[in-house]
């Protein structure tokens, strides 16, 4: 027991070092780099909600932009003012009730969360029944519907004209709050008695079963969960770019999605950090190449794009020389770390 | 007292009868063989009990309550538990948290008290971590807690499945093949466990095995099966002087050298 309350000082002290982090980057650093770092724990948010579902409980989804879309559109209807919604549906009004409410930000996130994981329920429900491809199918077709519908409710949604000029709530603040909240409530479960079930249901369903998990329960539990907290990453995406529109919950936006979780390695928390973390900088760092340079006197123009390549052959040297992801199904949290740096005082 | 009553079960698979009018009466503590030919549907046999099929006739009762139709895991947590014949471990958790999984059936505690770590809940963790202990002793694994289950050797796993059903506390232990596999040192030492933890936990079990050197050493009572019909039940000096069952398995022609 003593081991556990040196690991919860640490995991406390963890959490001031961000706390300060957090006051500095405020003060020092300027918009461009802060914005970079709420981009990182937006996508820890969504990276840790998707490993969940498809790296803990071995549900291979692809449904996670359509819970973002949800999220994002749910919290911006509750927080905008009306005045705000009468200047964007300018075609179609607004329907009556969502016309005239407006809520504070807080509340607007967890309603965001909690429809976002009903549909999530919802979603999980029929997919019970379908495993590995075809379940990816399901649940990449649910996504594309929830677009399609958003793209088309006009009197909801505004269309594909979307919604602008939304107010900024997202800070560092913000978006840090909920990410460490995420991976806290995702660990918790992961090391409980549901979450072994859960990871026996990605082992092995028949033999899961067999010792009594109920399958119905816990992989709906896992997809209202997943889709709780994409719920809240869509809705903090939603008010840090201020415009949303159904097309940016795309399948590109799933797909960035997994490749952070394939990358971190599928059935690790500590990996999806590192790996959200890395890709979001690297995302941005890489934006040097396509500038235009000078190599050896050879003058290169900037080819626009040239970003994604240089990507896509990093990506492809990590699945090669880490075939699990970089922590494969390893965490990293104090007892591995104590165990790397005090090798003799094991046993 | 009647533990588990197979009230004339039947399975049709399409025009396909895997099993036909199998009628079976267990009382507590009793040690049932199960054995036949291949195919001859044993296996779909434990399916039925464990509610993975639904019998398409008759009725199965578990102290006397009907258990027909109910779900794999809600039978599961009435007490009755199961091995596989190829054996089904989650190869990638430790050899605890394989056995920390069977007791899950049992917790008590919400999902959102697990996540907090409320009290309840953290007192419900340390009573299934000490029950995972003391069942891995009990199977002599508790010096292997933390590998892998998937990297642990064959006989190693046999033992580890049945430790990871045991945590499911039943009253009713369905082993399929136990001993398939193994050499005549690793089926002798298993036998002794079958006994060992059938007085331990005073539990009914039923076993199939073609190893009849097991089934004949440690089964009381046992049902032969072809094609999907009993067609011998008696204890084994009995079934192994049954003509009908030494057709089953060596053939017409050799009943004349038996």
């Amino acid at each position: 027991m003593k081991k556990n309350n040196l690991y919860f000082l640490l995991n406390i002290s963890i959490i001031m070092l961000i706390i300060i982090f957090i006051i500095i980057a405020n003060k020092k650093f300027d918009s461009y780099v802060i914005r970079i770092l709420n981009l990182c724990a937006i996508y820890i948010i969504l990276g840790v909600s998707l490993n969940l579902i498809n790296g803990f409980t071995g549900q291979f989804s692809l449904g996670h932009a359509g819970f973002m879309a949800i999220g994002a559109y749910v919290s911006a209807l509750l927080y905008m003012s009306p005045e705000l919604k009468e200047e964007n549906f300018f075609i179609t009004p607004l329907i009556w009730p969502l016309s005239v409410i407006q809520i504070p930000f807080v509340f607007s996130l967890i309603i965001a969360g909690l429809v976002s994981a009903g549909v999530g329920f919802l979603v999980g429900v029929p997919c019970l029944r379908l495993k590995g491809d075809y379940l990816a199918i399901v649940t990449f077709g649910f996504s594309e519907i929830i677009r399609v519908i958003f793209n088309n409710l006009q009197n909801v949604t505004n269309g594909p004209i979307g919604l602008k000029g939304l107010p900024i709530y997202t800070n560092l603040w913000w978006s840090f709050g909920i990410a460490i909240l995420t991976v806290l409530v995702v660990k918790n479960l992961i090391n409980s008695s549901y979450g072994r079930a859960l990871k026996s249901i990605r082992e092995n369903e028949t033999a899961a079963e067999a010792v009594g998990v109920n399958l119905f329960f816990h992989k709906s539990l896992a997809f209202a969960i997943g889709a709780f907290f994409a719920g809240l990453g869509g809705a903090l995406l939603g008010s840090f770019i201020m415009t949303i529109d159904p097309n940016i919950f795309s399948f590109l936006l799933t797909f960035q999605l997994i490749v952070i979780v394939v990358v971190g390695g599928l059935g690790s928390i500590t990996g999806t950090v590192i790996s959200a973390i890395i890709i979001t900088v690297l995302m941005e760092v890489l934006r040097s190449v396509e500038a235009p340079m000078n190599i050896f006197g050879l003058h290169l123009p900037g080819i626009p794009g040239m970003r994604m390549l240089v990507f896509a052959i990093l990506l492809m040297a990590v699945i090669l020389f880490f075939k699990k992801g970089l922590m494969g199904k390893k965490e990293w949290f104090w007892d591995g770390l104590f165990k790397k740096c005090f090798p003799s005082k094991e046993r | 007292m009647s533990v588990l009553k197979a009230d004339n079960i039947t399975m049709q698979f399409g025009g396909l009868a895997a099993v036909s009018n199998f009628f079976v009466e267990l009382k507590e503590g009793e040690l049932v063989g199960l054995i036949g030919p291949n195919g001859a549907g044993k296996t779909t046999i434990f399916n039925m009990l464990t509610g993975t099929y639904k019998p398409t006739k008759g009725k199965i009762y578990f102290y006397n309550k009907e258990i027909n139709g109910k779900g794999v895991d809600r039978i599961t947590s009435l007490g009755i538990a199961r091995t596989f014949q190829n054996i089904r471990l989650f190869s990638d958790l430790s050899v605890l948290d394989n056995v920390k999984v069977g007791a899950h059936v049992h917790i008590k505690s919400s999902v959102w008290k697990a996540i907090v770590h409320w009290p309840s809940y953290l007192y419900e963790e340390e009573n299934i971590h000490e029950q995972a202990i003391n069942l891995l002793k009990i199977v002599h694994l508790e010096n292997l807690k933390d590998h892998l289950a998937g990297s642990l050797p064959y006989g190693e796993q046999r033992r580890l499945e049945i430790a990871r059903a045991l945590a499911t506390s039943p009253k009713l232990l369905l082993l399929d093949e136990p001993v398939a596999g193994m050499n005549p040192q690793e089926s002798k030492d298993l036998m002794k466990f079958i006994q060992e933890i059938q007085d331990k936990f005073k539990l009914t079990i039923i076993l199939i095995e073609h190893d009849m050197k097991v089934v004949m050493g440690i089964c009381k009572r046992i049902l032969v099966l072809d094609y999907g019909k009993t067609i011998a039940e008696g204890n084994p000096t009995e079934i192994q002087n049954n003509p009908e069952v030494i057709k089953a398995y060596l053939g017409v022609e050799a009943t004349s050298y038996a």
